[in-house]
């Protein structure tokens, strides 16, 4: 056992949540910079008795830990707290708040599909997926765990510069009554009603619409 | 929009400014919740809930928020800085709670008795509790209430 507050405690101690995968992190003690600082993690289920070690992060130094398994059941809320330890002293527990998964998690952007026509665009989304524990265990959608999940799509003419957007809900769209050889470029997010939920937009893509092919005999 | 607890409607309320009450307030209001080995709305209180339960067991547990948490809990929303989230949930749960019109006929009997098992487990676990600490708590738990009445929300 060490000497406990003889080291100042770790600060901002938070969940990093996407798609239910849980990483705890936080800043080092301030003022011990050059110094050799290690730290163990513990969490504790709400409404249950005892503190749990993660075995994994005990003594570690790196500055995060990832909690998914342990936080896996999204129904439970959770707390989980990490002190500082070097040589003989270490630091007071430095605590996150209550952490519910099932309403704090970020939703991840989906996959977007993008075709286009001369003067259309289809769309494809696919919902993205729900941590797993294991590469080889089947996947689950985060659609199935939020059946009311929507999506944000923001479309820019880069001709024009205009911009817009609409929310949809079903996972295909088609813009249409657009300009012929243009670049439009797309981008969406996932966003589930509730309490506010930081957005994580996918990335842009881009793609020119077809050339319209009437103008193309008439030259002829 | 509208709540649909089984055969009991709830309709002009706007679950999103519920969400946004008590997210405002959520970590200043679970930070003074000192006992963690405590939940008042356990798994057992709502989990597998028939839609037929529903209706008695919502408007039970909104009587008890209404006429036991947020009474209690008002003087201290001065103090917390609460006062706005605090109305705008206490204002709506009125409003639900006055539309519901659970049904009393003698064959929801065995129905009303689950409700009412649920119910009873969820005040005897407040009751347990010390009263400030347990209207704390209480209120602290406001999202696991609406993630559970969201399952019964219409858009």
């Amino acid at each position: 056992p060490c000497v406990s507050g003889g080291l100042p405690k770790p600060t901002n101690v938070t969940f990093l949540s996407i798609n239910m995968k849980n990483i705890l992190q936080w800043n080092p003690p301030e003022g011990l910079q050059g110094i050799e600082v290690t730290y163990t993690v513990q969490y504790f289920i709400y409404g249950q008795k005892k503190w749990l070690n993660k075995s994994e992060c005990s003594n570690i130094s790196r500055t995060y830990c990832d909690l998914s398994a342990e936080t896996s059941d999204y129904e439970h809320q959770y707390y989980a707290k990490v002190k500082a330890i070097w040589e003989a002293n270490c630091s007071k527990w430095a605590e996150t708040g209550r952490f519910y998964p099932f309403l704090e998690t970020q939703i991840g952007p989906p996959e977007v599909a993008l075709t286009t026509e001369e003067k259309s665009i289809s769309i494809v989304l696919t919902a993205p997926e729900k941590w797993k524990r294991n590469p080889e265990d089947s996947s689950v959608s985060m659609q199935q765990i939020y059946s009311n999940l929507k999506y944000n799509v923001s479309i820019c003419n880069t001709k024009s510069n205009r911009m817009w957007s609409q929310c949809v809900t079903n996972h295909t769209l088609v813009l249409t009554w657009l300009e012929p050889n243009t670049l439009y470029c797309v981008h969406v997010a996932s966003f589930v009603p509730g309490p506010p939920r930081p957005a994580r937009p996918s990335e842009k893509q881009c793609v020119r619409t077809l050339k319209d092919q009437s103008s193309e005999f008439k030259v002829k | 929009q509208e709540f649909r607890f089984g055969s009991c409607r709830a309709k002009g309320v706007d679950l999103q400014e519920l969400w946004e009450a008590f997210w405002a307030v959520k970590d200043a209001v679970q930070a003074q919740d000192n006992i963690t080995s405590a939940r008042l709305l356990r798994r057992e209180v709502l989990q597998d809930v028939s839609d037929a339960e529903s209706c008695h067991l919502i408007q039970a547990l909104l009587k008890f928020y209404l006429n036991t948490v947020f009474k209690h809990y008002y003087k201290r929303t001065v103090e917390f800085r609460t006062l706005k989230s605090f109305s705008t949930l206490a204002n709506n749960f009125i409003a639900i709670k006055s539309q519901l019109r659970p049904s009393q006929e003698n064959e929801m009997f065995p129905v009303t008795e689950r409700a009412r098992g649920r119910f009873l487990l969820f005040q005897r676990a407040f009751r347990r509790l010390d009263r400030e600490a347990a209207v704390t708590k209480a209120f602290g738990e406001v999202d696991i209430l609406l993630t559970w009445m969201e399952r019964f929300y219409r858009l």
